[in-house]
């Protein structure tokens, strides 16, 4: 376990020095909004409220695709990838240090897409902004243990740029759905979500236990 | 020379096998499409009602499908034989198939049962199997953009088990989000009048022959393909000196 | 450091097409130092990242068994559960052709992680010990990624002995290296030898087998076809121990086409191949 806080540790520090997935993710996200902006019709304040979750967490997944196709191409160089199949005990602990490392960068990206996104399209995201962090929090740790797993499966692939997102999307929709569900409640006003919050954390377990589990197999050579 | 390696030869019991099922399959077929035929034209929905036979008999194929293939690939896991991870591909793409069909056939009721303009519908049953095309799409993708036939077996194995637990999960949260199931209708649910339960059943069984036939079928393709592989790469080697 | 003895019988690893290991048998002692021989594609890295952990055989047995009075079974025969193999990791370090370090981080740091990574003791006076020990102490705060092959190469074997592992795998450790970086190299893995440790190196030059191990085992195309040791047998006719003759054998099997007639070779007591 020792070895899943080595990793986090490991991951937000080189993160922080080379800043290369965290520009890469924010840069998308930002770009991602200004083009949604452009494909609609201009708006009232506050029209586009009908709109917002669909568009944010549309956003919200693409950029999260990019963050995830990236956490392994590190390991990659240099062969650390061996290091960590080398690693003694259970590897799945390794696999919660890494999606931990990704839970903090994609959570991050996300408050600052929101922000823009407020901005852009005029749509008070402060209604129940509790409930959202909480949303998007909890959302997160689903997005960010199926993601880690399949990352790790398709990053010595040559293709893997396009195999992570066909790989990853069929399993994000379910937590698509009831975060779209849930920010419309929060933005309605309702204080935490809860009809959406369930769904996701049964989610979030089902796929950190897979892929607690199922993380040995894939160091294997 | 190399020893056999491989669990016990299943040639033989899979060739005994094809033979039952193709058997039965010539039975069958000629009743199920008499039934079919001489089933009684539904007074609301035409004969387009007919698909009732044919679209969920279908669901058989599709579903197990990939239960087959999750199966084949834990125990792929678990023991390393070759012989599992045909299987696994026999269930990917013989599921596939059925699961295409499904997602043909459905629009195809679907238009027929509510009119011009409803070739899709957010019926739970139908999202849920255009979910299990995706996941069935990924896992040939992953197969295919894998390097390394036993670093392939071995993820595409992970990501059936994967695959077959997201299956019930969407199920769950599909009918969660009841409101996608508009119309106060399920296609799934349509009550059987009299005369379409015998079409019906004879139906259930021919199509779910028919998938055991084809994926024991494809099994043995892919274990007569392994092992011309391996004897080809046998006589690559050349004559070794051994001991 | 328990000393941890290795055993295979029959050890196999096959998918398909592809055959890397075909019935390969072995016991390699606790403080042996072994050298793997063959050419390329004999299944010489196959092998060697089945001792370290790193792959499970497709068939047959092999065992890592820790001798602490009572032998205690560590290992596991193809298909039984894999508890093993995780603790195995623990008790080997593994030097492969790459280095497995992480550029941004510096000497130090990288050196932690591993030691973190392995469960061993991280502490701050330890690894500056450790640096110390092959050469890098005034290097430990630069970041790897400006090392030379020579440094990021001691760097790796630092990584892989931080946690006092009893078995070291080295995987053509002399490739890229030129002749003083070698030569110092040969002595520190001489130097970690002595302390008892099992030092097991895969290598296409002979010479340097022969310098460092005491016995050699030389695959071709996935089976173990000689077992050279530096002690003759009596009345056995043994291929000398030394660099030209291996290079002999090794070309030989190199050629490949069927060569009958024996070698001399002391295949008898491994047990040969296992067809």
């Amino acid at each position: 376990m020792n070895a899943a806080w080595a990793l986090l540790w490991k991951d937000l520090v080189t993160e922080w020095r080379s800043r290369d997935r965290l520009v890469a993710m924010v840069v998308f996200s930002f770009l991602v909004v200004v083009v949604f902006q452009f494909a609609w019709p201009p708006m009232e304040a506050g029209e586009m409220t009908r709109f917002a979750p669909g568009v944010l967490w549309v956003t919200y997944l693409f950029a999260a695709v990019i963050g995830l196709g990236r956490t392994f191409a590190l390991e990659l160089e240099n062969d650390a990838m061996t290091a960590l199949a080398l690693a003694p005990g259970t590897r799945g602990w390794l696999f919660l240090g890494k999606a931990g490392a990704t839970w903090v960068l994609i959570t991050a990206v996300q408050a600052m897409t929101a922000f823009v996104f407020a901005l852009f399209f005029r749509v008070d995201l402060m209604t129940g902004v509790v409930g959202f962090a909480t949303l998007v929090a909890v959302a997160n740790v689903g997005i960010c243990s199926i993601g880690t797993l399949l990352s790790a499966m398709s990053v010595r692939s040559r293709f893997r740029e396009v195999l992570l997102p066909v790989l990853l999307i069929p399993t994000l929709i379910p937590i698509l759905t009831s975060a779209v569900v849930g920010t419309t409640a929060t933005l309605a006003g309702e204080g935490l979500p809860f009809a959406a919050l369930q769904p996701l954390i049964v989610i979030d377990g089902v796929y950190l236990i897979l892929s607690f589990l199922l993380f040995d197999f894939v160091l294997d050579e | 020379m190399a020893a056999p390696h491989s669990a016990p030869d299943p040639a033989d019991s899979i060739q005994r096998s094809l033979r039952v099922l193709g058997w039965l399959l010539v039975l069958l077929s000629p009743a199920y499409a008499w039934a079919v035929i001489t089933a009684p034209i539904d007074r609301v929905q035409g004969v387009m009602q007919k698909i009732l036979y044919v679209h969920p008999p279908l669901a058989y194929g599709a579903y197990l499908g990939f239960v087959v293939t999750a199966v084949a690939g834990g125990l792929f896991l678990w023991r390393q034989q070759a012989v599992h991870d045909q299987l696994a591909i026999a269930g990917a793409e013989v599921g596939t198939l059925f699961c295409t069909l499904m997602l043909i056939t459905g629009p195809i009721w679907a238009r027929g049962a509510w009119g011009p303009g409803n070739w899709w519908v957010w019926d739970p049953r139908l999202t849920l199997t255009l979910l299990l095309w995706f996941v069935y799409l990924a896992y040939l993708l992953l197969r295919s953009f894998t390097e390394g036939d036993e670093r392939a077996a071995r993820l595409a194995s992970i990501y059936g088990i994967l695959g077959v637990a997201l299956i019930p999960l969407n199920y769950w949260i599909i009918d969660l989000a009841g409101g996608r199931a508009q119309h106060p209708e399920n296609i799934e649910q349509g009550s059987l009048g009299a005369g379409m339960g015998m079409p019906f059943l004879v139906g259930n069984l021919t199509l779910f022959f028919a998938f055991a036939y084809l994926l024991v079928l494809r099994w043995r393709v892919g274990l007569l393909q392994n092992a011309l592989a391996e004897a080809e790469a046998e006589a690559d080697r050349g004559p070794q000196r051994a001991a | 450091m328990t000393p941890v003895r290795l055993r295979g019988e029959g050890v196999a690893k096959r998918f398909g097409r592809v055959t890397a290991l075909r019935g390969i048998d072995f016991e390699i002692e606790p403080g042996e130092a072994v050298a793997i021989l063959g050419a390329n594609g004999a299944g010489k890295s196959t092998l060697l990242r089945i001792f370290a952990g790193l792959s499970r055989p497709s068939e047959g047995r092999f065992e890592a068994i820790r001798e602490v009075g009572l032998a205690e079974r560590e290992g596991g025969a193809n298909g039984s559960a894999d508890l093993a193999r995780p603790d195995l990791r623990g008790a080997v370090g593994y030097v492969g052709h790459a280095t497995l370090l992480y550029g941004e981080l510096t000497a130090r740091e990288n050196l932690a992680f591993a030691a973190r990574l392995q469960g061993a003791d991280a502490s701050p006076a330890r690894l500056d010990g450790l640096l110390a020990e092959l050469g890098l102490q005034d290097f430990s705060s630069r970041r790897t990624g400006t090392f030379s092959r020579g440094m990021a190469q001691r760097l790796a074997i630092a990584r892989a002995i931080v946690h006092e592992p009893s078995v070291l795998l080295l995987d053509e450790p002399f490739t890229g290296l030129d002749a003083g970086s070698a030569e110092r190299l040969s002595s520190q893995l001489s130097g970690l030898r002595a302390r008892g440790r099992t030092l097991i190196v895969v290598t296409h030059d002979p010479q340097r087998g022969v310098e460092l191990a005491d016995r050699a085992l030389v695959l071709d195309r996935g089976l173990l076809v000689a077992h050279v040791a530096r002690q003759a047998r009596p009345g056995a006719e043994d291929v000398p121990f030394a660099a030209e003759a291996l290079q002999a054998l090794l070309a030989r099997f190199a050629q490949s086409v069927g060569s009958t007639g024996s070698v001399g070779v002391d295949s008898a007591d491994a047990g040969g191949s296992g067809a």
